[in-house]
């Protein structure tokens, strides 16, 4: 055994792959609550505006 | 651009300078002497690692800021940097796992920077459960506040441990301890991580923002309802 590793190009890969889908699965639950949150509030802004009317 | 494209601006940015240092890293700057090409991991894994730290330190200032002056807006961000600083935790111990197995051979050891690092991840993750099961937002911010500041505790513990114990884990990657050949790829994918945080905090506060809104604005419609429908009304 030198201590030298070779290859490994497998765990490079998995790294990168973990990292883009966390992070992109972080950024596309934020999109996603933040569109559902706006819409409760609209359905909210609604049925208030249909009961002040 | 108005203002709600800012964070999105800031995060995209972000993203484009990963994908920079990212491609660097693996296709352009030289493999180390004796981790060979498994090396290349430090381009995503140190970067995660400094973000997360700071995320969760930003965080406590939230938490410290709550405390002291009070305001919604800190107990928004602070929900926000706890939560950005756990995913970016998480991912820093998968990545760390994949980088192990090849020089350790083993995914996972007992060393004091990993335990402390789990302990700092399962601490904050325990806040934000916290956060989920306490109804009243002003009891929910003061807790959670108070618990941070006690969490937070271990983060210096984390960065030093690789100081002050015997650890398996290499000391920080500082321009003193990596070679300057490694510098670039470190310093684009560490600004990129750090711009992608920062966009991800701004937009979970937003969203923190509107749901507390939403949880301290009186019941919908609870006045015009009760003027027009006196109890024992019917609907």
């Amino acid at each position: 055994m030198s201590g030298i590793l070779t290859g490994g190009w497998e765990f490079v890969w998995a790294a990168y792959g973990v990292t883009a889908a966390v992070l992109a699965g972080y950024t596309l639950s934020l999109v996603v609550r933040l569109r559902s949150e706006r819409l409760r509030r609209e359905r909210e802004a609604s049925r208030a505006s249909e009961v002040s009317s | 651009m108005g203002k709600g494209g800012w964070p999105f601006a800031v995060a995209g940015l972000g993203l484009a300078l990963l994908v920079w240092g990212s491609i660097w890293g693996l296709a352009f700057a030289p493999r180390e002497q004796y981790m060979g090409d498994v090396q290349r991991i430090m381009y995503v894994h140190v970067p995660t690692a400094w973000n997360a730290l700071l995320a969760l330190t930003f965080g406590f200032g939230c938490a410290v800021a709550f405390l002291l002056r009070g305001g919604w807006r800190w107990d928004a961000r602070h929900e926000a940097a706890i939560e950005v600083g756990v995913v970016l935790g998480a991912l820093l111990c998968f990545q760390g796992a994949i980088w192990a197995k090849p020089t350790w051979g083993v995914w996972w050891d007992w060393d004091p920077r990993l335990t402390t690092t789990a302990v700092m991840v399962f601490a904050f993750s325990g806040i934000l459960a916290l956060r989920r099961f306490v109804e009243d937002p002003a009891r929910r911010a003061v807790w959670s506040a108070v618990a941070t500041v006690i969490a937070f505790v271990d983060v210096p513990i984390v960065y030093f441990s690789v100081n002050w114990w015997n650890s398996l884990h290499q000391l920080q990657s500082t321009p003193a301890t990596v070679s300057s050949a490694f510098h670039w790829p470190l310093r684009i994918n560490a600004f990129g991580v750090l711009f992608l945080m920062s966009g991800w905090i701004w937009l979970r506060a937003r969203l923190a923002a509107e749901r507390l809104e939403g949880e301290l604005a009186p019941p919908l419609g609870g006045i015009e309802l009760a003027q027009r429908q006196p109890l024992g009304g019917t609907s």
